[in-house]
């Protein structure tokens, strides 16, 4: 028997309501930990992403001003690489996008140019991955262990502070 | 920004389209199972005075998500993943609209 797709799981999709996840604003101390993610893995792109049942929602992000995903605030979850991790409990890596076979015919790569990914999963204390931390680059390029294990760091610091909503 | 098309078809590039009635039940099912999802969607269009399995227009549908939203819950998640695919095809029907007038120009 398949496991269930924790995509569509009741449990973590209330609790991303319950920790006022889906709402436009943003949260300053999440866009400082985008910026920072972005800055130490020299990528133009970072987000603080929240992956829902049908799409991904940008909770904060670096790096998308005059991109059509500033205005957007999120997009189908279909495009979503960080919902990889949510299935997988994972980081989730692609260092040449136009050849990953799952994201070669992916929009973002064909129409927006998104070449690599490197992504930690946002996990809450009540064990549900919410969504991803991540960087985002237009050239191929290779992650290490250290880079991934910055990400974690950071992504830590990012769930510290959206569980810090459940006690506010 | 030129509005969204009145009868849209897929985003070239793209192969969006944007979510209606149909899809809002699948999400909501899904997630809920069908006579829990079912009810939901019931629910949320009897909120703002409409009939389930009738809502055509883009304005009803919009507003029906609006009451889904009001839910909370898991509903809330969903109807936030609805607006925002609502968003994003907007958003890039736009710019293929423009690109597409530019492109005649």
């Amino acid at each position: 028997m398949s496991r269930p797709d924790p995509l569509y799981d009741a449990g973590r999709l209330a609790e991303i309501a319950d920790l006022d996840l889906l709402s436009d604003d943003v949260d300053p101390i999440l866009r400082d930990v985008a910026a920072r993610a972005a800055s130490a893995l020299g990528l133009p792109v970072s987000l603080v992403s929240v992956v829902l049942d049908e799409a991904l929602h940008v909770a904060a992000a670096h790096g998308i001003d005059g991109l059509w995903l500033a205005d957007t605030r999120g997009h189908p979850v279909e495009w979503s690489f960080c919902a990889t991790s949510v299935r997988t409990r994972a980081p989730f890596v692609v260092e040449n996008a136009e050849t990953h076979p799952d994201h070669a015919a992916n929009p973002l790569v064909t129409q927006d140019g998104v070449r690599c990914y490197a992504g930690v999963p946002l996990v809450s204390s009540r064990g549900h991955v919410l969504g991803n931390l991540c960087v985002v680059g237009l050239e191929e390029r290779a992650f290490s262990g250290e880079d991934v294990a910055l990400l974690r760091e950071l992504a830590d610091e990012a769930v510290r502070r959206i569980e810090a909503r459940r006690q506010g | 920004m030129p509005p969204p098309p009145q009868h849209p078809g897929a985003i070239p590039g793209y192969g969006l389209t944007p979510p209606g009635e149909p899809q809002a039940r699948d999400a909501l099912r899904r997630v809920f199972g069908a006579d829990r999802g079912d009810g939901c969607w019931d629910q949320a269009c009897r909120a703002v005075g409409l009939r389930s399995g009738h809502v055509l227009a883009r304005p009803q549908f919009e507003t029906a998500v609006r009451a889904l939203a009001g839910q909370g819950g898991p509903a809330a998640t969903i109807a936030r993943s609805l607006e925002i695919r609502l968003r994003t095809y907007d958003r890039l029907a736009a710019h293929a609209a423009a690109a597409h007038a530019g492109g005649q120009a």
